[in-house]
């Protein structure tokens, strides 16, 4: 569809004729996100301040056209995708950081920051921003506060919401609104919802963040594991003797063998799982962790224990197991992925679940996850251009997730619901629990225009469809 | 006062409160009664004495669920078996149950290492006053599933529904701590020593800075973790070594008690506006005050406009009806009220619970 002659002058006279993407061939590059769902947006527009958001914003609404929010379209569950057609608010020229305050330990940012600058530039302060999602150095902190992401390191520090202090919004009606803020102010916690609401229920036009001194000391240890099962053990084991590391990560024999083929980090590529702990903190506390960690790990069959020499070597590690999703494109061109969370005890369990499921599918899974707060990422592994693949793809990661739902888990930990988990909310909530999500998405935005089609589960489908066709499904024609 | 056996005759009983036209007030341990504006109207006290289970504590998660009338003291009695603690400490203690601790929103000095109780509440199941229950989040430690709306409920005295259940990420205990403390001279050294204390490799798990009747301005500290590491703080800090009880500080309360709140950095400079004899006791890493004299109108509201020139605010947690009739409870009105307000309306349309009692 394309926009109507009048909405496109008004849109240009707004906020520039530069600033409005409306060429289809321009329009494409906005289709995805980074999971497997597309849609072409009516327009883009990528508005500079808070009022050509408004500006924006009161447009679409007299025009009665949906808006969807995007940051760095790193987003992994179709959030960004524009499903329902309209405008694709792109926030990426709103890329400030407006202020660090040292003394409260706040950063005042605009949407399009990336997250990995906004630690740069903190760092400069001795300070850092906590959520470090694997893709941290293109997602934006407005991205992340829209998805309330997660990362490695929020085990320990907590995810994007814990970290948010305020939020300016641009409401569906154009207002632009204040919500929380430096000091508590009574009232109800309008922030706490906003955050993780996915882009439905307001326009994310700057964001007030916590920021955390450096630690004084940082170890990481490295150990291998015969099986997933003895690495899950240890898991349970560490968190179970009361030790919350900054973070603690697996990845199975299948990712440890392409990361390994491409980052050349030492990870031993015959153990059957590799896990990645760091404790940081004062050096006292650090060294304290790091060897009762040690012991665990020790008394449950891991070998070659290592800990990281140097900040070099660290940094290897890391981005080893942040580049992990990319390494196995080494095995095969496409994954796709969810990222069930079950309670960390129920890892083994749900891991040999997620093995059954990928041999009845014959499809390859490589796990690499956030072991430490029992948040999966299994990648299912394909080739597009496999006849009927994508279908299978998709069934087998459905009951993945249901699997996590039985053992006492939920569908996500951190990527959101989206486009593509929309149809599953019933599994985990009642028709009553959605009806009061339902309620706080009406009172901000009853018209509906804010990112439809996204959380909820479509009521007038007929069956629960598993994700939009579009997107990857049509680029398997191109073969 | 009916008390409910279970959640299910809990959201009956709201439920048939808002089809004859009653105002409802919730009461858990009633340790948080005086807060808020005096109910428009009061026709049925509803107690959550009944529902006092733990319902689940998976130890080696670190999670714990239980009904919304246990009590603080029970529910850490429980994780203390396994080793374990929930960071909640509310002052006016004991007997704050878990539904009233988190609708009244009270926090304690320990929000200063864990946050208050949205860093950690993991999932509430709620009564809505159409006698439905409700469930959001979930019980493990990770989730982005639909929207956060356990948030909604803290702090919001029951006004959006009545919490029936709650599920906690909870906290190893550490292996060693130590309460430290020093009297200063005078309010400038005090703000700097706490600042000092903020800044070191270390956070404190608790700080406080309290002037008594008498005058003296005495600062407090609970350092935890390693041994190792809390020997070196503690030498770092080098306070004396005090024999304050944090069980004690909990008990603290008063009758005319305003809790002021503003950015870090302004805190001192509010809290100066006191009268030179107040009793007051603020966490300066947190940027709240609890003035625990506060009884004269006129001097309340001269800080309350000190407090929101600052960008922050003087709520009143204990006050006589004329006091807050004087003063108002709340102060000033939220930019957001609007939306507030109709969340009100989505979710409790009747107002049958604490009508007039909240800011919606």
């Amino acid at each position: 569809m394309t926009l109507a002659t009048k909405i496109l002058r008004d849109l240009q006279q707004a906020i520039g004729a530069e600033n409005v993407v409306h060429d289809e061939l321009d329009l494409r590059i906005f289709e995805r996100d980074a999971s497997i769902a597309g849609a072409i947006p009516d327009a883009v527009v990528l508005p500079a301040t808070t009022d050509e958001v408004a500006a924006v914003v009161r447009i679409a609404a007299r025009h009665d056209l949906p808006v969807v929010p995007r940051g760095a379209g790193t987003g992994l569950s179709g959030g960004a995708v524009t499903s329902h057609g309209g405008l694709a608010l792109q926030v990426t020229r709103m890329r400030r950081i407006l202020e660090i305050d040292t003394f409260g330990g706040t950063a005042l940012v605009e949407p399009g920051v990336v997250n990995a600058d906004l630690t740069a530039a903190a760092a400069r302060h001795g300070l850092f921003y906590a959520p470090d999602p694997s893709s941290q150095k293109a997602c934006t902190i407005g991205g992340n506060a829209a998805e309330n992401s997660g990362g490695p390191h929020c085990l320990y520090y907590g995810v994007t919401t814990n970290h948010v202090l305020g939020l300016e919004v641009v409401l569906p009606d154009g207002k632009v609104s204040w919500l929380g803020g430096a000091a508590d102010l009574p009232g109800l916690d309008l922030l706490g919802v906003v955050v993780g609401s996915e882009g439905t229920l307001g326009t994310i036009t700057k964001v007030l963040v916590r920021l955390l001194p450096i630690p004084e000391a940082v170890i990481t240890l490295m150990a291998a594991f015969p099986t997933i099962d003895a690495a899950s053990q240890a898991v349970s084991e560490v968190i179970g003797r009361g030790i919350v590391p900054a973070a603690l990560e697996m990845m199975d024999h299948v990712t440890v063998g392409a990361v390994e083929a491409h980052y050349h980090a030492g990870y031993p590529t015959d153990a059957g799982a590799v896990l990645l702990a760091e404790v940081d903190g004062i050096e006292e506390a650090a060294a304290e962790h790091a060897e009762a960690i040690r012991k665990v790990l020790h008394d449950n069959e891991a070998t070659h224990l290592r800990q990281a020499a140097d900040p070099a070597e660290r940094e290897l590690l890391w981005a080893g197991r942040k580049g992990a999703i990319g390494a196995l494109g080494r095995i095969k061109p496409n994954y796709y992925l969810h990222d069930g969370v079950v309670p960390r005890t129920r890892l083994p369990e749900i891991l040999r679940q997620v093995g059954e499921i990928g041999r009845a599918y014959e499809l390859p899974v490589a796990n690499v996850f956030h072991a430490g707060d029992g948040n999966l990422h299994p990648n299912l592994l394909f080739d597009l251009r496999e006849e009927g693949v994508l279908e299978q793809v998709e069934k087998a990661a459905a009951e993945m997730l249901h699997a996590c739902i039985e053992l006492g888990g939920t569908l996500s930990g951190e990527h959101g619901i989206g486009l593509e988990k929309s149809a599953f909310m019933p599994w985990v909530f009642s028709p009553d629990d959605l009806d009061a999500m339902r309620r706080v998405k009406d009172v901000f935005d009853p018209r509906g225009l804010l990112n439809p089609g996204k959380i909820f589960p479509d009521e007038t489908a007929e069956e629960p469809k598993v994700v939009a066709r579009t997107g990857l499904a049509a680029e398997a024609n191109w073969w | 006062m009916v008390t409910p056996e279970s959640p299910e005759a809990l959201a009956e009983t709201l439920a048939e409160a808002a089809r004859q036209g009653q105002a409802v007030v919730p009461v858990g341990g009633g340790r948080a009664a005086t807060m808020g504006t005096a109910p428009e109207r009061r026709d049925l006290e509803v107690g959550t004495a009944g529902l006092d289970r733990v319902i689940e504590h998976s130890q080696a998660d670190l999670t714990c669920t239980v009904e919304a009338g246990l009590t603080l003291e029970r529910l850490q009695q429980q994780l203390a078996g396994a080793g374990q603690f929930l960071p909640l400490d509310p002052r006016n203690s004991p007997g704050h149950t878990v539904g009233g601790a988190l609708a009244s929103g009270w926090t304690g000095p320990l929000r200063l290492r864990f946050g208050s109780p949205r860093e950690f509440v993991i999932g509430l199941r709620v009564a809505l006053p159409d006698g439905r229950l409700v469930r959001s989040g979930g019980r493990v430690v990770k989730n982005v599933s639909g929207y956060d709306l356990n948030k909604l409920h803290l702090g919001a005295l029951g006004t959006l529904g009545v919490i029936v259940e709650a599920s906690f990420k909870v906290f190893p205990q550490p292996a060693a701590r130590a309460t430290l403390e020093r009297i200063a001279e005078d309010a400038d050294s005090a703000w700097a020593e706490a600042n000092r204390l903020l800044k070191l490799a270390q956070l404190p798990w608790a700080l406080e800075l309290e002037r008594d009747a008498q005058g003296t301005l005495r600062l407090v500290t609970l350092i935890a973790g390693p041994r190792s590491a809390v020997e070196r703080l503690a030498s770092e800090i080098g306070w004396a070594e005090s024999s304050e009880s944090w069980e004690e500080r909990a008990r603290i309360t008063s009758a005319h008690w305003a809790k002021i709140s503003g950015p870090r950095a302004a805190l001192p400079g509010i809290v100066a506006q006191l009268p030179p004899t107040a009793h007051w006791i603020a966490q300066p890493g947190i940027g709240t005050a609890d003035w625990l004299d506060a009884a004269d109108p006129e001097t309340i509201f001269a800080i309350r406009a000190v407090a929101e020139r600052a960008g922050g605010s003087l709520v009143l947690l204990a006050a006589s009806d004329e006091v807050k009739r004087e003063v108002g409870v709340w102060g000033a009105e939220h930019p957001a009220l609007d939306l507030m307000l109709r969340l009100r309306d989505a979710f409790d349309p009747g107002r049958t619970i604490n009508p007039g009692r909240y800011v919606v």
